[in-house]
């Protein structure tokens, strides 16, 4: 069991990482910096970010050099997925009303994403865009993002530690047993799984709802929120695969997924039933 | 349903140097002759599919279950798989591959004809369940929670 947590609240939502030994007030401060760095940088929802500068005018923008590993994955589910998976979803969900306003009002119709690698020319963290664009990290960011706090952790010389950002866990160290939260009911869970020096990334249509099939979950091939699946849980080396593919589970048969990322699955249906890989260390009950 | 198992199991065979027959759970008296059939060489590939290969008018397999090991080699390196055939009137009536991967790549390779598993959920409370974190949607955006609270608010729900 942890001797210590140190929670904090971060890209809108909460932190908690838990060590052995309580983390030194400078490494507090430096994880709170490396979160304010990536949020200025790709938050939709504050109007000094990279990402809101290209929303309001076309033009170059240099991103982080971290951008490089977090849109070359986005390059990859978007082509896996035929355009499902696409950071280009953001024009959508703001005429949905998930916007920076959180107006939370749904404008008529649906607003269908241009293709990514269309639309966006990028070179490296440079991104080139010829009118105003949306960006929507959402799909992977915040698993990303818990990576990025990792090695915070590492250079700080923090070897044992789980980072947990409400759902997306990246663990370091002793195995740790996580109970998959049920869909319809956060008082139950429909199975069990062990990590270990890995990410686990969940990723639910059902929470994040504001309006009859309104929800933050969105298939850029339609700009419609998605229905079929509801649940995805998806296990990897690092906390960027785990909540790209969690997301990309919605769309793609995990089969088609296999075949280019190494990874563990549990995804569950609208009908009420669960699907899970057959490598996967854990249990779903049924 | 059996062209679909038959595809699966020309692939799966197809792809595997199967290493001979561990187990013959054949409900015929003596299942090796036919046991070894097919499992297939790397070599001889047309022996690869039994449910084809198989001349019409004689049986050439006994009815029963089999199972085998089979072993390829994946950029990885090498891979083991188990493979369950059923076979019933010469045909394969059911294909189960199970990854046994050791290769922390292997999972990904075994992926392309491994299928996941599916069924109806049953949920467990969390409170009988020893786990040390939850992981699930429940906890989101603050900033989204509070607008969703307010238009409550306002539309006095």
């Amino acid at each position: 069991m942890p001797a210590s947590s140190f929670r904090f609240t971060g890209i809108g939502t909460t932190w908690q990482i838990d060590t052995g030994d309580e983390l030194p007030e400078v490494v507090t401060a430096r994880v709170r910096g490396r979160v304010e760095e990536f949020d200025r940088a790709y938050s939709r929802f504050r109007s000094d970010s990279l990402v809101a500068s290209l929303a309001a005018e076309p033009g170059s923008v240099d991103f982080p050099p971290d951008a490089v590993d977090l849109f070359d994955l986005y390059d990859k589910l978007d082509e896996i997925s035929g355009g499902a998976v696409t950071p280009l979803v953001g024009r959508s969900l703001e005429h949905l009303g998930y916007d920076s306003q959180y107006s939370l009002t749904a404008g008529q119709g649906r607003i269908v994403p241009n293709r990514w690698t269309e639309a966006v020319s990028r070179s490296g963290s440079r991104i080139t865009t010829t009118s105003p664009t949306v960006i929507d990290v959402g799909a992977a960011g915040k698993g990303y993002l818990v990576d990025l706090v990792a090695e915070v952790l590492v250079e700080a010389g923090i070897t044992e530690f789980v980072i947990d950002a409400s759902g997306d866990l990246l663990t370091s160290g002793e195995p740790l047993r996580v109970g998959l939260e049920h869909p319809f009911d956060p008082s139950k869970a429909i199975g069990v799984v062990t990590i270990e020096n890995e990410s686990l990334c969940a990723s639910g249509s059902n929470r994040r709802v504001w309006g009859s099939g309104l929800h933050h979950i969105l298939d850029g091939r339609t700009g419609a929120p998605t229905s079929d699946i509801i649940a995805t849980w998806a296990i990897a080396a690092n906390g960027l695969l785990a909540d790209g593919l969690a997301t990309a589970l919605f769309f793609v048969q995990p089969e088609r997924l296999a075949e280019h990322f190494e990874f563990d699955w549990v995804r569950m249906r609208s009908s009420g039933i669960a699907e899970r890989s057959r490598t996967l260390r854990g249990e779903v009950f049924s | 349903m059996i062209t679909r198992h038959q595809k699966t199991a020309v692939t799966a065979l197809a792809g595997l140097s199967l290493l001979g027959v561990v187990t013959g759970c054949s409900t015929g008296a003596d299942a090796s002759d036919a046991a070894s059939t097919p499992a297939a060489s790397s070599k001889s590939t047309s022996d690869a599919a039994p449910s084809t290969s198989a001349p019409a008018g004689s049986s050439e397999y006994k009815d029963g279950e089999y199972k085998a090991e089979g072993e390829y080699t994946s950029p990885g390196g090498k891979e083991t798989v188990g493979v369950s055939l059923t076979l019933a009137g010469d045909k394969v009536t059911a294909v189960t591959v199970t990854p046994e991967s050791t290769n922390p790549n292997g999972k990904k390779y075994q992926g392309e004809f491994a299928d996941g598993i599916a069924a109806e959920v049953v949920g467990k409370s969390l409170n009988e369940l020893k786990v040390s974190k939850v992981a699930g949607s429940s906890l989101t955006s603050g900033g989204f929670n509070d607008a969703v609270d307010k238009i409550k608010a306002d539309a006095g729900v």
